[in-house]
């Protein structure tokens, strides 16, 4: 997985580029938006750290100008600004998610990792969340390399949940996923679906209960 | 400033024309009453003048020479009759000898006019009387006749009721004209008013200065300057702390990275445990620098330039327990959510900054095993208070502390783990700023902690 790091902080830059390589990333990193976009012309990366604030073209010109011209590649941006504006603007533009500095590097690997994720489920790859491993297109679900069969409202779930693994995924939102099969699938018909998966799937996967609000698939950070 | 000077507009101007009104009427009414009571007068002495050329047409020269006068007991009872004054008269020669009537009455003798008038006493009475001169051929003859002055008294009566009442009628009908006059005339001032009474406090957006009238304008003119000035000092603390924050996060970024990098790397074993104690300088350096950025962006000067707009404080509670849950988990603490939908106007990045702050005290108070509970909706029986609370089950807050722990870096006696003393100084900042109340209160069974926010009727 290669990922760009635009920031023009150097000891920034070579925390971030040390720590996510030593998270098994391949990382790059340039200083400018400018220099950004010719890297961007040579190779193909997977994710985009960016800073919203570079000497010259800023972050935000940095975004518009890539989703205009059709670049895909999710962007997260690490930034120093934190203000409302800085962050309605920054995801309306185009960006995938927002990490504010000071950050721990356990926390910025794993959302590079969600983003990633994300970014490559539509192309029918293989999830693979700690032991669990799912293959999306043929819809196969292994723990430590068991098979583990399921029916399909559990694995409209698990999909959802490993999606977004260390997130929390709100109760409407799963039961939004299996509804499309059923009318008039109530919340409780997915606290029993998490329930037949916690058993399924054993101990060493973790779905969490965030109580009055969903669940979270535990992504074991490395 | 004085009653007269701080009252409205419509009082004073009553009370200054008040005055010079009343006067102007006072003087109406001595007119008014001189030009009635001239043709009154004149009416009823040309009356006493006709009864004089009537008892004239009586006068004969005698057969002595001298004038003789009869009058009969009828004429005299015509004469004489008049259901409100009684009628004198006199009937003198030349030389005043009296030929007949009521002696003694007062003459009008004036040379120059025929008939004269006079007013004197008659039979201890007020008497009008009107003297007139004949000449006969027997010599001159002064007929006077005088009437009390009952009629006269009453008619001047009347014409000054009348023309008084008239006039605190007029006063009564301008007094109010201007009244209702002043009302519609002041009806732009009141509009500018009422418009600057319903803004809400944070509305710094200019006043419509096209609908004032022009006296007005000025005031609205400086209250528009007035309002730019805040907004642009409000807006340049938004860009110096933005500012800030980029100066002060990005070295603290490097910091923090680097020290993680190097307590991961073998060649530094040996120094894992100082490093450590580092890294978590640096993290609390990093906590206690965004705690005063957030305190600086909630004060006043800055929170004007915020933007705030109605959003639903469920969206804000889900967000951050989700977004905490993380940390709630490695302290073993339950951290959950009890969202029910409550609409407010505020800003949503304070309210997370506020409410961050609040489950962050909390999983930082509880003990493990704990239960923080975040809760939003509506208030029973008052649904217009929207509310949003954090409630934990951990040591509480002592209800003599609880006045205090809102201060800018005040810590309970005894109080551990990281926080800098600037969490509730934020929330009570955050409240001021959306015209929310903030009380701290303990938990459910009269332990731990409960802290709630409740916004102002919708």
């Amino acid at each position: 997985m290669r990922i760009l790091i635009i920031e023009d902080d150097a000891l920034v830059a070579d925390g971030m580029r040390r720590g996510l390589s030593q998270s098994g990333f391949a990382v790059d990193h340039v200083s400018s938006a400018e220099l950004a976009e010719a890297a961007l012309t040579q190779e193909n990366f997977d994710l985009l750290l960016v800073d919203l604030g570079l000497p010259g073209a800023d972050g935000f010109d940095l975004i518009k100008r890539l989703r205009r011209g059709g670049n895909p590649a999710p962007v997260l941006i690490v930034t120093a600004r934190d203000a409302l504006a800085d962050r309605v603007s920054a995801l309306d533009l185009g960006a995938d998610d927002y990490l504010v500095k000071p950050f721990a590097l356990p926390e910025l690997a794993a959302r590079c990792r969600a983003l990633i994720r994300r970014s490559k489920s539509s192309s029918n790859s293989d999830l693979s969340i700690g032991p669990l491993r799912l293959d999306i297109s043929r819809r196969e679900t292994k723990v430590h390399a068991r098979p583990v069969d399921l029916t399909r409202r559990e694995w409209a779930i698990l999909e959802c949940l490993a999606l977004h693994a260390g997130q929390v995924v709100a109760k409407d939102r799963l039961q939004q996923a299996i509804s499309s099969w059923e009318d008039g699938i109530t919340t409780n018909a997915v606290e029993v679906y998490i329930s037949r998966l916690r058993g399924k799937l054993g101990d060493d996967v973790a779905i969490r209960t965030v109580r009055g609000l969903g669940y979270r698939l535990d992504e074991s950070a490395t | 400033m004085d009653r007269a000077r701080s009252g409205t507009i419509r009082r004073r101007l009553l009370l200054i024309l008040l005055g010079p009104l009343t006067l102007l009427l006072s003087l109406g009414i001595v007119l008014d009453y001189s030009a009635g009571m001239a043709p009154l007068q004149a009416a009823f002495d040309q009356a006493l003048v006709n009864e004089t050329l009537a008892i004239s047409a009586q006068l004969r020269p005698g057969a002595t020479g001298r004038i003789e006068f009869d009058l009969p007991q009828q004429a005299i009872d015509v004469l004489r009759s008049d259901k409100d004054d009684t009628v004198y008269y006199l009937v003198q020669d030349a030389a005043g000898e009296v030929l007949g009537g009521d002696g003694g009455l007062p003459v009008a003798a004036n040379p120059r006019a025929n008939p004269a008038f006079r007013d004197g006493q008659y039979a201890g009475h007020a008497v009008r009387a009107a003297s007139y001169r004949v000449n006969t051929p027997a010599g001159q003859a002064t007929i006077t006749v005088a009437e009390t002055t009952h009629k006269r008294l009453h008619a001047r009566r009347r014409l000054l009721t009348t023309i008084i009442l008239s006039d605190l009628i007029q006063l009564a009908g301008i007094l109010a004209t201007v009244w209702l006059g002043v009302r519609i005339g002041l009806r732009p001032l009141l509009s500018l008013r009422t418009q600057i009474d319903s803004r809400s406090a944070r509305d710094l957006a200019p006043l419509d200065e096209t609908q004032v009238p022009g006296e007005v304008r000025p005031l609205t003119r400086a209250l528009n300057r007035l309002f730019a000035t805040v907004r642009a000092t409000a807006q340049g603390q938004l860009q110096f702390l933005a500012n800030a924050a980029h100066q002060l996060r990005t070295p603290l970024a490097g910091l923090q990275t680097q020290i993680e990098l190097l307590i991961q790397d073998p060649a530094a074993a040996q120094l894992r445990a100082p490093l450590t104690g580092m890294l978590n300088g640096t993290r609390r350096l990093g906590h206690t620098a965004n705690q005063l950025l957030a305190l600086a962006r909630a004060e006043p000067t800055a929170a004007a330039a915020v933007d705030f707009r109605e959003l639903d404080l469920r969206g804000i509670a889900e967000e951050v327990v989700a977004r905490q849950f993380e940390t709630a988990l490695q302290r073993r603490i339950d951290l959950g959510v009890e969202a029910a939908h409550a609409r407010v106007g505020g800003s949503a990045w304070l309210l997370r900054e506020l409410l961050d702050n609040l489950v962050d005290n909390a999983l930082t108070y509880t003990p493990a095993d704990g239960r923080v509970t975040v809760r939003c909706g509506l208030e029973e029986g008052n649904a217009a208070r929207a509310f949003l609370e954090v409630e934990d089950d951990g040591p509480g807050i002592a209800p003599e502390q609880r006045a205090r722990v809102i201060e800018r870096f005040y810590r309970p006696p005894g109080s551990t783990g990281e926080g800098c003393g600037l969490g509730l100084a934020i929330v009570d900042e955050i409240a001021r700023a959306h015209h929310a109340a903030l009380s701290i209160g303990s938990g459910a069974n009269d332990s731990g902690t409960r802290v709630r926010i409740t916004f102002a009727a919708a």
